[in-house]
């Protein structure tokens, strides 16, 4: 296979990757504001803005922590698959 | 490289198989199962059309197949990600070739039981509503957020530990390469790689095990969180959860039995990991047994008058045929087949498997219907039968799981294939090793 | 702010069921075909509770009518997953129609089932097509809806108090049902007033709340010497 083609593929399947990250970031986002809007809504109407803060405090940092975990495996793998690399042509 | 890609293909070739093999069996099943689907999907147009009249619902008993359903899958769900996640933690060896399949129930399933309340709803065209208009006090918005993350979080779980695998069939080229290139993350099988995906399915299986539990001890807030008689009880958390692990195994169980069948997994899939799975099952039937005394002894001790009624139409009303089966299926018929080494077969466990799947899906009937049948005011009980529509989206619903299931089994392999290979590469050192710990030294010589 | 409330006589009451035709007419509420009403889904805002005691022949019947309690505290509104459920500040518990996404938890959890679900599109006879009240919005299929305590009525009361730069006086603001009543046993009125007939009433000895250990706190209030 050609070594030019090979990588331009590369390219965009990576792009298509990060892409695929970014929309999780993206979705948890939107489940933030989300909720943040629905804790403003009971405030705004006084209806129980307890509750919604209450939930909001384990809801949110759960997505949270499920998008960084992808993050960090995304990451971690390329990091290293880099210098391994490196370390092939070196040797 | 290709050397290495030969060795592979020897071993574990039985896993490959059914996603470079496609038969005609598959194709019928599928073509099945899409027509199945298609008719749901005309009776719930049907039924958006003119409006939920078309099901057995009424009033009193404005809840029917479509919450008993939503609670049923969603406890199904539990099988997966749940189970998997503490067998990972337990270190248990026998869980290599079980994981996936568990964590492929989690994840199909949820997504239909999670479809389940908006099929329910009146005005289904209204319900981007919870996001403008939201109320995170309702216990069915918790339902939302914790089904959501529940989701997102079993969809993670699920795809983590198959990127090798994924890996492995993008280095086997064919058709698909560039999806499975795509999936596969850049995964070279590098030590810091691996490292960093061992680091991370042990955060996220820690995790996941909270969020599952949260799940369905919310859904049970749903019930619970009324003041009706038979719903209003402090036992319902537990007594969901425990549930849901129950027909949950089973399940799982029942989908392990087929897919040794259609892909002749015999090798992997041995009677030991029945017996293991069947154990846990039976622990589970008679924790469903102890919750269910606990919380019909203590209504029938109080006897509360709106408390009785309902109790009363499930022992001895229109309910008592679906409150006994539901016993014999979830109780009588499990602690038999499996306290007996005799029964313990694949045939047996089976069987007993399959009742606690119905028997758990009558639970939750005898949950939702009864109490709303038997309003407080004095109403007269009322009466509930599904429809037609009812009925076909059910069916449509267990298709859509079937389905779901063929086609992931036709592009990933469904059991773990470098856990396998892990397993028989690294872990009987491992295991050799922690056994030596837990055992006693050699003995000190006391003086 | 005055709390709406509403007294029913059940000594008084003859069962006759006027204030169910009345609220019906007011309200424009659906006319449900026999069928559907043998399988469950009659529309009633003002219900009749038929309560049969003794054995044959020595039978009692009691009548009870019985509308949406308007609780204080009402389980209703605090499981709506979209706040197309609310109560006021003068204690009247409404329904946003065109919000309610239909997913009947608020008749579920409604202890006295108070509400009704439209089923289907609501019907009425063409000659009936007429004569709807144009003060109350027509309902969609999907929705909940229940007895509002005729808040439509409230609002021409208080535009004319307000024109007339007045209180809203005793007995002014009255819901269908008990403007009907040939016997007279609904009383309608402001709790807070102390003046009022409904207050006076409701501390009557003969008074007593349905389901009060819930504490949903009714303010549907009814009189009966029998029990
Ligand atoms: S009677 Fe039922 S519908 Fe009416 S306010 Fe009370 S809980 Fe809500
Ligand atoms: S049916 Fe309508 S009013 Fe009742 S809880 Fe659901 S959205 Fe709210």
């Amino acid at each position: 296979m050609n070594s030019t083609e090979n990588t331009s593929r590369d390219k965009i399947i990576f792009t298509a990757q990060l892409a695929s990250i970014s929309l999780i970031w993206i979705f948890v986002i939107a489940i933030a504001i989300w909720i943040l809007n629905l804790i403003s809504v009971s405030v705004d109407l006084n209806d129980a803005p307890g509750i919604s803060i209450a939930i909001s405090l384990v809801a949110i940092p759960v997505f949270f922590t499920l998008a960084s975990i992808l993050t960090y495996v995304f990451v971690g793998f390329h990091k290293n698959s880099k210098s391994d690399l490196n370390n092939t042509l070196g040797d | 490289m290709t050397e290495e890609k030969t060795k592979t293909i020897d071993i574990d070739e039985a896993l490959y198989r059914p996603i470079y093999e496609t038969g005609r069996g598959f194709y019928l099943t599928v073509g099945i199962l899409l027509m199945i689907i298609l008719f749901a999907a005309f009776m719930y147009v049907r039924q958006v059309y003119y409006g939920l009249g078309v099901t057995g619902m009424n009033q009193p008993v404005t809840w029917g197949f479509y919450i008993v359903n939503f609670v049923f899958f969603i406890g199904i769900s539990h099988a997966g990600t749940l189970i998997s996640a503490i067998l990972r933690l337990s270190k248990a060896e026998w869980r290599r070739p079980i994981t996936r399949m568990a964590e492929v129930i989690t994840a199909i399933v949820l997504a239909i039981g999670g479809l389940h309340p908006i099929i329910d709803l009146g005005r289904p065209d209204r319900v981007l509503n919870i996001f403008t208009a939201g109320r995170l006090q309702s216990p069915l918005l918790w339902d939302v957020t914790s089904i959501t993350a529940y989701f997102t979080a079993s969809t993670v779980y699920l795809y983590l530990p198959m990127i090798p695998d994924i890996a492995k069939l993008r280095d086997r080229g064919g058709k698909l390469t560039r999806f499975y290139d795509f999936l596969s993350w850049g995964w070279q099988g590098t030590d810091h790689q691996k490292k960093v995906l061992n680091r991370a399915i042990n955060i996220l299986m820690v995790m996941v095990i909270p969020i599952a539990v949260s799940v369905h001890t919310v859904i049970s807030y749903i019930f619970s969180m009324t003041l009706q008689p038979g719903w209003h009880s402090t036992i319902f958390g537990p007594y969901f959860v425990v549930g849901a692990i129950f027909s949950g195994i089973a399940a799982l169980l029942i989908v392990m039995i087929a897919f040794r069948k259609v892909f002749h997994l015999e090798n992997y899939l041995k009677l030991i990991h029945f017996q293991y799975l069947s154990t846990l099952l039976l622990i589970m039937s008679l924790l469903w047994f102890y919750f269910t005394f606990s919380e019909y002894l203590t209504g029938i001790f109080g006897a509360e008058p709106h408390e009785m009624d309902v109790i009363l139409y499930k022992f001895t009303g229109p309910y008592a045929i679906f409150f006994w089966s539901m016993v014999v299926f979830n109780f009588i018929i499990p602690v038999i087949v499996l306290s007996f080494k005799k029964f313990k077969t694949i045939k047996g466990i089976l069987f007993a498997s399959i009742t606690v799947v119905i028997g758990m899906w009558l639970e939750r009937l005898n949950i939702v219907i009864p109490s709303l049948a038997n309003p407080r005011m004095e109403l007269g009980s009322g009466m509930y039968f599904p429809s037609l529509t009812e009925w076909s989206l059910f069916v449509g619903a267990i298709a859509v799981f079937v389905l779901g299931y063929v086609l992931f089994s036709k592009f990933f392999p469904i059991i773990s294939i470098w856990e396998i290979e892990e397993g028989r590469e690294e872990s009987i050192k491992e295991v050799e090793k922690r056994v030596k710990s837990y055992l006693p030294g050699p003995a000190e010589t006391s003086d | 702010m005055p709390k709406w409330a509403m007294v029913i006589d059940l000594d008084k009451c003859t069962g006759c069921g006027d204030c169910m035709a009345a609220c019906k007419l007011e309200n424009n509420v659906a006319i449900v075909s026999p069928e559907q009403t043998e399988e469950g889904r009659v529309m009633f805002w003002m219900d009749m509770m038929s309560v049969y005691d003794g054995e044959y022949p020595h039978v009692k019947v009691k009548r009870i009518p019985k509308p949406c309690f308007h609780c204080d505290n009402p389980p209703c509104i605090k499981v709506c997953p979209v706040h197309a459920t609310y109560i006021n500040p003068e204690g009247l518990v409404g329904q946003i129609y065109h919000r309610c996404i239909g997913c009947r938890y608020c008749m579920a959890a409604c202890p006295y089932t108070a509400k009704v679900f439209n089923w289907y599109e609501p019907e009425w006879a063409e000659e009936f097509k007429t004569c709807l009240n144009p003060d109350v919005s027509l309902r969609m299929k999907g929705v909940v809806e229940k007895c509002s305590f005729c808040a439509h009525r409230l609002q021409v009361v208080k535009e004319d108090a307000d024109a007339e730069d007045r209180e809203i006086m005793d007995g002014e603001y009255m819901p269908a049902c008990s403007e009907s009543c040939p016997a007279d046993a609904i009383y309608f009125g402001d709790l807070e007033n102390r003046e009022s007939k409904v207050f006076k009433l409701s501390r009557s000895p003969r008074a007593f709340k349905e389901l009060e250990g819930l504490g949903t706190e009714p303010k549907v209030i009814y009189l009966s010497k029998r029990e």
